[in-house]
């Protein structure tokens, strides 16, 4: 038994999981509110990632930076993460509010050309090239291992603290808030709680601000793991994020947060065991998604929705 | 249903009786071509016109722009030099965008309607040279390509005499390629992953050929352009692998996957890179990492000039500089009688002789039977104190 | 739920106010109005202006006429062009218009939103070219190759419409995007080699050549006549597409086609009502693929060549947009919305021609969005005052500011280097201009009234200054599909159901 194998595959798995899951949670919220699958999410992500670039040129850069790494790191992070959050509340106030009685394809189509929108005007903006985080030079990359077989770096280690950290948040919000109260009223039943006084625009706004935040917080992420950014990157991570709260569960927050993991893990170990694994690996995790489809539909963690006649 | 299937019948007899009187010649010809332009002939005025394709936007702009930048550089100072002027018609093929090589057939056809045009530099790939044979055959022109790398297009005969390449082919970089890693590095166990594209995948195949048949252990695997998480696939590298080959198009990526492999605690295996990635960003990576390029020569005048203008080498686009050279010099051969046919024009490219001195590449240049170079070695280079630097 | 009408967004000075207008939705049906109701103001405005003469005039001819006039154009468009021309702005859209209709039936007249569709595509032109090129060794005539092409690719559509027997909306669409993924890597791997799978009984087998692509495709041999021009392979598309379009008439006037508008409008009730619904989605796949799949076969010979590039997600969006903009449904609308998606960029392709399209564009959508007459010709000629007067103040304060020259020169261009600032180098101020446009569009549609016309002005202005410097650097690129997402947003704002489309209306 490769143990060395397993366990690299595993913290990978883990640490793209942790991604994922932060992307599927602003699907599976987006979705429980308005029943709307957001395109233009995976692009959102892809720009918290470039504010997160940008916000490290303006403190200086990788290699000189104005602050501690670290505190660097915790400023793009905020930045980002407030940036991006107030994108997602701009795309729903001028995209999909007015749709929002339309026939389904309509704001389907507008966010599909959100999405067109946004990456190119990112690749006008900032280019074709890929940036760099540089996170060696910013906060340098320290791998721990326990015995031979087991190495994880700090990077990896602060990803998975911090997505599940988000995600404890959220659901603190979700859970104890009075918004919070007000978007579990508003994706159980909309007129009804339109009804009893409820903001249902700002509630929206309010989901959209926080699934953006997180899609941020996301990009940073990736950017600090893996180095590289560039104006596409969205797509792939939009539709593997979505794949993770279907398989999850849509709607469910612990099911977006499982979907992410259990993505990533098989992406990793597909990559890891399989033959011709790289170029198949997403192959693979769709597969994965055709086989929930078949055999529960609602997912992991989801509830069976009744359709109403 | 019935009308419908009635209408279908009548539409598929209807359609077969029309096309046979529209557009239809006996015997075999190639694609969609307008009939015997190459032999017509032009008269020569002061200025002459070549088609240059090449991807200006698009996803592979970030290398397209480095070849038109070296065919301006080489049309700026022949202007200044010569009483005749060139001057170039653009067509931007869009190399990897959404309507895939359909931007380069529609290049092509434009370019091969218009009369003035007597020669082609370009395009950059080995897949939009297969797509545009039919319409720049069909109009008589020669094409030459400062980066279509792929064996096959010049043997197979296809393309003989129209098409042209003034940078070695895939073949004779995998053959520096293994010679170096069997003979030098002497390494045993090698790990090959390949971009995917058709560029990688074709030079993957015959490096990982020409290692096997040395008894060398190969692994392979690939990923995608777009990828930028290479931890999964670092971890199936097999512990014991002494030499990782990536033979990749996007510098960016060879550096992320450098830095990735050195953070998951590889940073001792060897890393050979391919002319696509031969860059500060990937020599930067350390003392482990090597690369192959054609043996271009660093410190030829002409490279400091162009350093001054664009503030980088771009070294990538060099061979377009003597593309353009090589179009340039046979069109005004042709012209000496002061007409010349697409014909002659491919006729005096097929006899270009540019003495090593004079040439850009460090190497004379001249056309075998095939189209490729007859010189066409590739250099293998060591990363010194982060540059650089050619051992072989 | 109820959908929005047809007509575009009311205006002031159009109507007398009585209508009490909710909050922020000018024209939003209430729920529980009913269709003449929720169409009773697309009539008082279809009846007014040029355009509502000219959309019942053309409603009032038959439909042959109808055809006539929008397939002659095309028919007289190789005798007055030449060979680039012909191909670059015909047979490419002409080709296009053939797929765009074959989606038109699965998502416009069957409602399913087929995600996967230009994998038919694809898969059209790879089995062509297996059958008939020199890769494979095999040389089958046209007429042989291209029925089994049709059929075979028929088979791959029920086979992918099996699976929207249990997904609904958002998931079907997911499933079939997923297949074209699966699609791409298949056949960009499928080359015998060492990443390709090994079949049962034959080994590895080298079906698509790999990312190399499949070339050498023969071109068509149909009863021993090859087509081998541009022409001839136009005159053969334009055929097809004519039949197919008199086909898909009489479909959608036939019990199938009154079938599939009730699955598109609820599937649900159409079931209730005996309406074989699987059987239905399995014929719409059926019948997009096949469509896809022939005009595969005239790509792949035109190209003389299939690459795994050519399939992938690009193709698709500029697919999706021709029979959005066309309209969801409408036979004449695709052909049209064929020219425009693929027409317009090519025209963009010079710089020269890019800005005329350009100032032309804004300036007929200022005409046309503004009534009454003299706010567009306020906003025009206070945008030129307010041009000339910030650009005598830059070149006064700021000099860098109006060094620089406009791309692709021309008359125009001359003319407006007077008039934009054109710093010398715009490196960051484009892209905070950029954002700074996003913003001011964004406010313009939260302002009414002469307000509008205030903000109206600097905007104009600003966009002008961001097209200058940034946009147009990048036509026939990044400023295409960015124009391109912005009309998606908007048409779906506006005019849900495209510009040809009949507007459906959703009653709970």
């Amino acid at each position: 038994m490769n143990w060395s194998l397993f366990f690299g595959e595993l913290v990978s798995g883990l640490t793209l999981g942790s991604i994922y899951a932060l992307i599927a949670l602003g699907y599976t919220m987006v979705y429980g509110i308005l029943k709307l699958l957001n395109f233009a999410h995976g692009d959102v992500y892809m720009v918290g990632a470039f504010i997160g670039f940008f916000v490290l040129q303006w403190l200086g850069g990788a290699l000189s930076p104005v602050v501690n790494g670290w505190i660097a790191v915790a400023i793009m992070f905020a930045v980002a993460m407030v940036g991006c959050g107030a994108l997602g509340v701009g795309i729903e106030r001028f995209a999909y509010r007015p749709l929002r009685n339309a026939p389904r394809i309509a704001p389907l189509i507008s966010a599909l050309g959100v999405s067109i929108f946004l990456q190119n005007s990112a690749l006008l903006l900032w280019g074709p090239q890929f940036r760099s985080y540089d996170t060696f030079d910013l906060v340098g990359v320290k791998s721990y291992s326990i015995g031979n077989n087991f190495f994880i770096s700090n990077i990896q280690i602060l990803t998975i603290s911090v997505s599940i950290g988000l995600t404890i948040v959220l659901a603190l919000v979700v859970s104890r808030t009075r918004t919070g109260k007000a978007m579990r009223a508003t994706s159980f039943d909309r007129d009804a709680a339109e009804m009893m006084g409820i903001s249902i625009d700002r509630v929206i706004s309010f989901t959209f601000f926080l699934g953006s935040a997180l899609a941020a917080a996301g990009g940073v992420m990736f950017g600090l793991v893996f180095g590289q950014i560039f104006s596409l990157m969205g797509f792939t991570a939009g539709l593997k994020g979505f794949t993770a709260a279907v398989v999850g569960g849509i709607g469910s927050i612990p099911g977006a947060v499982l979907g992410g993991f259990l993505i990533g893990l098989t992406e990793a170990f597909a990559t890891g065991y399989l033959p011709g694994g790289s170029v198949y690996a997403n192959l693979y995790v769709f597969a994965l998604l055709i086989v929930m489809f078949l055999i529960r539909p609602t997912g992991l963690l989801g509830s069976p929705v009744i359709q109403k006649v | 249903m019935k009308k419908v299937v009635v209408a279908a019948t009548l539409a598929a007899a209807l359609a077969v009786l029309a096309t046979a009187a529209w557009g239809s010649t006996k015997g075999s010809s190639r694609v969609a071509a307008p009939a015997n332009a190459g032999n017509a002939l032009v008269k020569c005025g002061k200025t002459r016109s070549i088609g240059l394709m090449a991807p200006f936007t698009g996803p592979a702009a970030s290398i397209g722009i480095n070849q038109v930048h070296w065919a301006n550089f080489y049309r700026n100072s022949y202007n200044r030099s010569h009483k005749t002027k060139i001057k170039f018609v653009n067509e931007d093929t869009m190399l990897g965008s959404a309507n895939g090589t359909a931007e380069a057939v529609k290049g092509a056809q434009a370019l091969g309607s218009n009369s003035s045009v007597l020669g082609v530099v370009g395009p950059a790939g080995s897949n939009e040279v297969k797509a545009t044979t039919g319409a720049l055959k069909g109009a008589g022109l020669g094409w030459v390509s400062g980066s279509a790398t792929n064996t096959q297009i010049t043997l197979d005969g296809t393309r003989t005499g129209f098409f042209f390449r003034t940078v070695p082919p895939d073949s004779s970089q995998s053959k520096s390629v293994s010679a170096y890693i069997v003979n030098n590095l002497k390494v045993k166990r090698v790990y090959i992953i390949d971009d995917q594209e058709a560029y990688s995948t074709g030079l993957a195949d015959e490096v990982q050929a020409q290692l096997k048949a040395k008894g060398v252990t190969v692994g392979r695997d690939g990923v995608s352009q777009q990828q930028s998480d290479f931890s999964a696939i670092i971890n199936k590298i097999p512990r014991n692998t002494q030499l990782v080959y990536l033979p990749w198009q996007l510098p960016p990526k060879g550096q992320a996957f450098g830095q990735q492999m050195k953070s998951l605690g590889r940073a001792g295996t060897k890393l050979m890179g391919s002319d696509g990635l031969f860059d500060p960003a990937f020599s930067g990576l350390g003392s482990n990492v090597y690369d192959s390029f054609f043996p271009l020569n660093p410190s030829d005048p002409r490279v400091a000039a162009f350093k001054k203008v664009h503030k980088a080498t771009e070294l990538f686009g060099a061979p377009s500089y003597v593309a353009a050279q090589v179009v340039t010099g046979a069109i005004d051969r042709a012209c000496k009688n002061g007409t010349a046919s697409r014909a002659e024009v491919r006729a005096q490219i097929k006899k270009t002789k540019i003495a090593a001195s004079a040439s850009l590449l460090g190497l004379a240049v001249a056309f075998d039977k095939h189209g490729d170079m007859v010189k066409k070695p590739f250099g293998i280079y060591h990363s010194v104190k982060g540059v650089f630097v050619r051992v072989a | 739920m109820s959908s929005l009408g047809g007509g575009p967004p009311l205006d002031e000075g159009d109507l007398p106010a009585v209508t009490p207008e909710p909050v922020d939705i000018p024209d939003r049906s209430r729920v529980g109005t009913d269709e003449w109701v929720s169409q009773a103001e697309a009539r008082r405005t279809a009846q007014t202006g040029l355009s509502g003469v000219v959309a019942r005039a053309w409603e009032r001819l038959p439909a042959p006429a109808r055809l006539v006039i929008l397939i002659g154009p095309f028919a007289i468009f190789p005798f007055i062009t030449n060979e680039g021309n012909l191909y670059r702005y015909g047979l490419i859209t002409v080709i296009y218009a053939l797929l765009a209709l074959g989606l038109n039936v699965v998502v416009g007249f069957a409602g399913l939103l087929d995600l996967g569709y230009v994998a038919f595509f694809g898969f059209g032109a790879y089995l062509y070219g297996i059958m008939a090129s020199g890769h494979s060794g095999h040389h089958l005539q046209a007429e042989i190759a291209i029925p089994i092409v049709v059929v075979a690719t028929a088979l791959l559509g029920l086979l992918l419409g099996l699976t929207s027997w249990r997904l609904l909306g958002d998931y079907l669409a997911i499933v079939t995007l997923f297949f074209l993924q699966a699609f791409v890597i298949f056949v960009n791997n499928a080359n015998g080699g060492l990443n390709d799978f090994s079949y049962p009984f034959v080994g590895k087998v080298d079906l698509t050549g790999g990312a190399n692509g499949l070339d050498q495709i023969d071109p068509f041999n149909l009863f021993g006549y090859h087509i081998t021009t541009t022409k001839g392979y136009y005159f053969f598309t334009l055929i097809s597409l004519t039949l197919l379009m008199i086909m898909l008439y009489f479909v959608n006037g036939s019990r199938t086609g009154r079938a599939w508008r009730a699955l598109r409008e609820d599937p649900l009730a159409a079931e209730v009502m005996s309406v074989p619904v699987n059987r239905l989605k399995l014929l719409a796949f059926m019948f997009g693929a096949a469509t896809a799949g022939f005009s595969g076969t005239i790509f792949g010979a035109v190209q003389s060549g299939a690459f795994p590039g050519d399939y992938d997600v690009g193709l698709l969006i500029t697919i999706y947009a021709i029979v959005i903009l066309g309209g969801l449904g409408s036979i004449g609308g695709v052909v049209i919305g064929a020219l425009v998606v693929n027409g317009a960029p090519e025209l963009l392709r010079s710089s020269a021609n890019a800005r005329f399209l350009f100032y032309g564009v804004l300036l007929v959508a200022l005409f046309v969005a503004m009534r009454p007459w003299y706010k567009p010709v306020v906003v025009f000629l206070g945008t030129i005052a307010f041009g000339f007067a910030v650009h005598g103040i830059a070149s006064a304060v700021w000099s860098r500011g109006t060094e620089g020259h406009i791309q692709g020169g021309g008359r125009l261009g001359r003319a407006l280097e007077h008039w934009v600032l054109l710093p010398n180098n715009p490196g960051s101020i484009a892209g905070w201009a950029y954002f700074a446009l996003i913003v001011a569009a964004l406010v313009l549609t939260m302002v009414r009234g002469w307000w509008r016309v205030v903000v109206l002005i600097p905007t104009l202005y600003l966009a002008s200054f961001v097209w200058e410097n940034k946009l147009v650097e990048q036509v026939s690129g990044a400023t295409r599909l960015i124009l391109l997402g912005t009309l998606l947003v908007v048409i779906m704002n506006v005019r849900p159901s495209g510009i040809f489309g009949t507007s459906r209306v959703e009653i709970v």
